[in-house]
């Protein structure tokens, strides 16, 4: 879509010691597509994750954000450029309200000189704008954050880095600990947050969820990619057998049709 | 879940009648969403995390006021209000750092260490050592001391990273030896005394220990500021609960705001009737009126305002329901047994520690909740039947408390005041049958309305105030009758107004400011608090000041109260403040609780020690009492929690 991507990674290298964690990763993502990274358990996924978000640094290769070299030192850092993480585990505090975790961190104040409060009118009024804009209507901003279901704090997770201006939203596995339908709306909230503008990093293990929504494919395995491809490029079938190491998993098929019909 | 959205539910409702029914599913469909039960107003009352306390609060008021003749006297309540203020104010620091995920086990021996820094700060230079520097001066000096002590608790448990609970306990014993070994060093003694040697003490007296005594002023119509604000903060209470519950009308009836006008001024005469005339004929005969004043003028109200329903349906007790009712109103008949047989004028030691008036009380309040929460489980049931049912349960529960009234009434004789619970009781029973009567023929609200929630909470809030306004008239002025009477004389402080700004400002902190909110976030998720920004280990250091600040005042407040401080002042304070501030309904795990519960906990906390000596009993077992509270409490907020989960979900 766009002439240049908003982040681009040039044959990017982690190892820890003698360990290699990751080697030879090239991706893009620009703003208003996403990009899936598809691996299985081990393949490298949340390295990558760590270094994008300033967890870890890349021991080879570049990152480039808008054309420009980086290298992110901390998870502040990675958040000041724009580049916000929504953890498998959210972060998030349960029993607090949604619309105080919303603003968790960086609450509107008014008040007069070094007397400040919290603007709760405007930030119960915001919370329920962004969710609203994500298509969730919260019904009670002052609902504990612990109550609500799996789809809805990641969706409220989404709309928080939405609204706090990051240009490139990383999401870990969002829908991995979800059912059909709650998987169903988080990728809704993806999609609707690509059409808002952002760069979406999409990490997933499941080619299902991630074929629908993406626009570039990079698969991980064991450390390695297997290359980065479009959307027209690939199809889930492909993605699958790419992700497995390919023909193992066509035999352990095979293997499960046979007893199944046996049975 | 909500049980009208069970299916059960609509199955047991077929059989009322079609249009009940029909009413419950438009509701629920006008509420939108039909996954989320609508929470009533009352539902996410018990949400909070204070209200386990406030019950327990009033639960422990009245077994000590049914037990003892002067526990609820005035002076007895200014008595343990005095100690509730300054366990109080670091009950509410405490909680405060609770929420953030901390304990200060320093508390307690720093509130006497502050004490002892300013009174050695400000007493005569001589042979006994001090410094007589004038109170300007010892104040602030000393405040930069605990603020300094907070921080280096924060800093401590922030650099380690090691258990607050094991750091402040070095610091706990630190203190303690610090203040036995300076005092012993610079003084020569382990009392130091005394704070009236500060030259400017004159000035700073007032301000941490200015006292009110209530003989000194009388006020002769005391009494009818008292009753009417009292009574309007009663009325307006119940109207807001009504405007809380009730599904509004579309067209209002103004026959209704007659018949409440008429009720209301029916109750004002009845009123100021009951204070001209005396004598037991005419006051059954006022009370009679005052009844149908009530009837008349809540009937009125809600029918003004307030969607009727159209078919009530029959009354159909199930199984349940009569087993429980029966059970019930039969254990409320025998408390009330139990109480005529025990000899109430017998004040011999029964069965040590309690008198024979206490084993009395304790079984007719043991009969008699029994028997009411046997009853309240039948009206429990009795939400999801038919509007008719409602009312015959709580009409029960109606009979059920006037019978205790009647009890009460019977026992008059041996103690006076015992004739205001009767009127208490009996007015409580007036009100509970006219609710039973109007519950079963008004719409009850099941969607949201802003409008109705905020009205009606600003009509809580505003009855309430009222309500403590009338009480604080009654507690600050006496009445020439009283005088003549002799009543004992009483005396209140301005620690008591410390107590509740603080706690004011607190609750505001917590609710309003960024600060509030990255405690809860500290101590609710640090890990996550911190990914998002928040700064954790500067709002711990600053909660741990918080609690240095607090202990500080406390110590200045009791430096000018006592004047002289033993050097073991204050130790072992500490677990009293983390009682009440779990008591108040603060998780001992952080992130969840409020600064009013911490102040409502030092309320329960003081009220058996003035208690226990007001009954005549042994106070050698008030630390049973309160060990027995804090299970209860624990438990209670546990079982209080989850049922406020249930509801939510």
């Amino acid at each position: 879509m766009s002439d240049q991507p908003l982040l681009q990674l040039d044959n990017v290298s982690k190892f820890y010691g003698s360990i290699t964690a990751l080697t030879g990763v090239s991706t893009s993502v620009a703003a208003g597509e996403v990009t899936c990274v598809l691996g299985d358990n081990g393949a490298g996924k949340s390295t990558f994750i760590k270094i994008l978000a300033g967890v870890h640094q890349q021991t080879e290769g570049t990152i480039r954000l808008a054309g420009e070299k980086v290298t992110f030192d901390s998870p502040r850092d990675a958040l000041a450029n724009g580049i916000a993480t929504v953890y498998q585990d959210l972060a998030m505090v349960p029993m607090m309200s949604v619309w105080r975790n919303f603003f968790l961190g960086s609450e509107p104040t008014k008040g007069i000189g070094p007397l400040k409060w919290i603007d709760t009118k405007e930030a119960k009024r915001i919370a329920k704008d962004e969710m609203a804009k994500m298509g969730i209507d919260i019904r009670d901003t002052e609902q504990p954050v612990g109550t609500l279901s799996g789809g809805e704090r990641q969706s409220v997770a989404i709309a928080r880095a939405g609204y706090f201006g990051a240009k490139v939203l990383i999401l870990d596995e969002p829908t991995s600990a979800l059912g059909v339908k709650q998987s169903g709306v988080v990728l809704k909230r993806i999609v609707e947050a690509r059409n808002q503008g952002l760069a979406v990093i999409f990490i997933t293990h499941n080619p299902r969820h991630a074929y629908p929504v993406g626009n570039q494919f990079l698969i991980l395995n064991r450390g390695r990619s297997m290359g980065s491809f479009g959307k027209d490029e690939i199809d889930v079938n492909d993605l699958t057998r790419l992700m497995s190491g390919g023909a193992e998993l066509e035999a352990l098929e095979h293997e499960l049709r046979d007893s199944g019909a046996t049975s | 879940m909500n049980e009208y959205d069970s299916p059960d539910t609509a199955t047991e409702a077929a059989p009322i009648g079609e249009t009940s029914t029909d009413t419950v599913v438009a509701a629920s469909a006008a509420g939108g969403d039909e996954r989320l039960a609508y929470r009533s107003v009352f539902q996410r009352l018990f949400v909070r995390p204070e209200v386990g306390g406030l019950i327990g609060a009033a639960g422990i008021w009245i077994f000590f006021w049914a037990a003892s003749g002067t526990f609820g006297t005035v002076g007895q309540t200014f008595t343990w209000l005095d100690t509730a203020a300054t366990l109080g104010i670091m009950a509410v620091a405490v909680s405060m750092l609770m929420i953030g995920g901390e304990f200060d086990l320093s508390s307690g021996a720093m509130t006497g260490a502050m004490g002892m820094l300013i009174i050695y700060l400000v007493k005569e230079t001589g042979e006994l050592g001090g410094l007589g520097f004038p109170m300007l001066i010892a104040i602030p000096l000393s405040l930069v001391v605990a603020l300094c002590i907070g921080y280096l608790n924060g800093f401590m448990v922030e650099r380690t990273g090691q258990p607050s609970f094991i750091i402040t306990l070095g610091t706990f014993f630190a203190l303690i030896g610090l203040k036995l070994g300076l005092s012993k060093r610079f003084v020569g003694q382990i009392q130091i005394g005394r704070t009236d040697e500060a030259s400017d003490f004159d000035f700073f007296r007032p301000i941490f220990a200015a006292e009110w005594a209530r003989n000194d002023h009388p006020f002769e119509l005391r009494d009818f500021f008292y009753i009417s604000i009292f009574a309007a903060g009663i009325i307006i209470v119940l109207l807001a609960v009504c405007e809380l519950w009730f599904q509004r009308a579309d067209e209002r009836k103004p026959i209704g705001l007659v018949d409440f006008i008429v009720g209301l001024g029916l109750g004002i005469a009845a009123a100021i009737a009951l204070h001209l005339t005396d004598g037991v004929g005419v006051n059954a005969a006022i009370a009679v009126l005052m009844a149908v004043a009530v009837f008349l003028g809540m009937y009125g109200w809600v029918r003004w305002r307030y969607e009727p329903i159209e078919n009530r349906g029959s009354v159909a007790l199930d199984e349940r329901m009569r087993k429980f009712l029966g059970l019930g109103f039969g254990l409320v008949v025998l408390g009330a047994v139990v109480a005529v047989l025990i000899d109430s004028s017998s004040t011999h030691e029964f069965f040590f520690p309690f008198t024979t008036q206490g084993i009395r009380v304790i079984l007719l309040l043991a009969f008699t909740t029994a028997g009411m929460a046997l009853i309240a489980m039948a009206s429990q049931a009795a939400l999801s039947s038919s509007p008719a049912t409602k009312g015959a349960v709580t009409s029960v529960l109606a009979l059920a408390i006037a019978v205790v009234a009647a009890l009460t009434f019977i026992d008059s004789e041996a103690a006076k005041f015992r004739a205001s619970l009767f009127s208490v009781l009996l007015f409580g029973a007036v009100i509970v049958f006219v609710w039973g009567f109007v519950v079963s023929r008004f719409v009850e609200r099941r969607v949201k309305s802003a409008s109705a929630d905020h009205l009606g909470g600003r009509m809580l809030i505003l009855g309430i105030v009222s309500i403590f306004i009338g009480l604080a008239f009654r507690m600050m002025f006496i009445t020439e009758a009283e005088l003549l009477a002799e009543v004992p004389p009483a005396k209140t402080s301005i620690r008591l107004f410390w107590f509740v700004a603080f706690t004011a400002t607190m609750m505001w902190i917590l609710a309003r400011t960024r600060f509030g909110s990255w405690t809860f976030a500290v101590g609710g998720n640090k890990e996550a608090a911190r990914q998002v920004g928040v700064p954790a280990a500067r709002t711990k250091t600053q909660l741990f000041m918080l609690v240095s600040v607090a202990a500080w005042f406390v110590g200045l407040l009791v430096a000018f109260r006592i004047n002289s401080i033993q050097s073991n002042a204050g130790d072992g304070q500490e677990f009293f403040f983390i009682i009440a501030a779990v008591v108040g309904g603060t998780l001992l795990t952080g992130g969840y609780g409020t600064a009013f519960g911490g102040a409502i906990g030092a309320c329960i906390m003081s009220m058996p020690l003035a208690g226990i000596s007001a009954a005549r009993w042994n106070t050698d077992w008030r630390f049973l009492i309160i060990g027995v509270i804090l299970l209860l409490a624990v438990v209670s907020n546990k079982y209080l929690r989850n049922r406020a989960e249930a509801i939510r979900r």
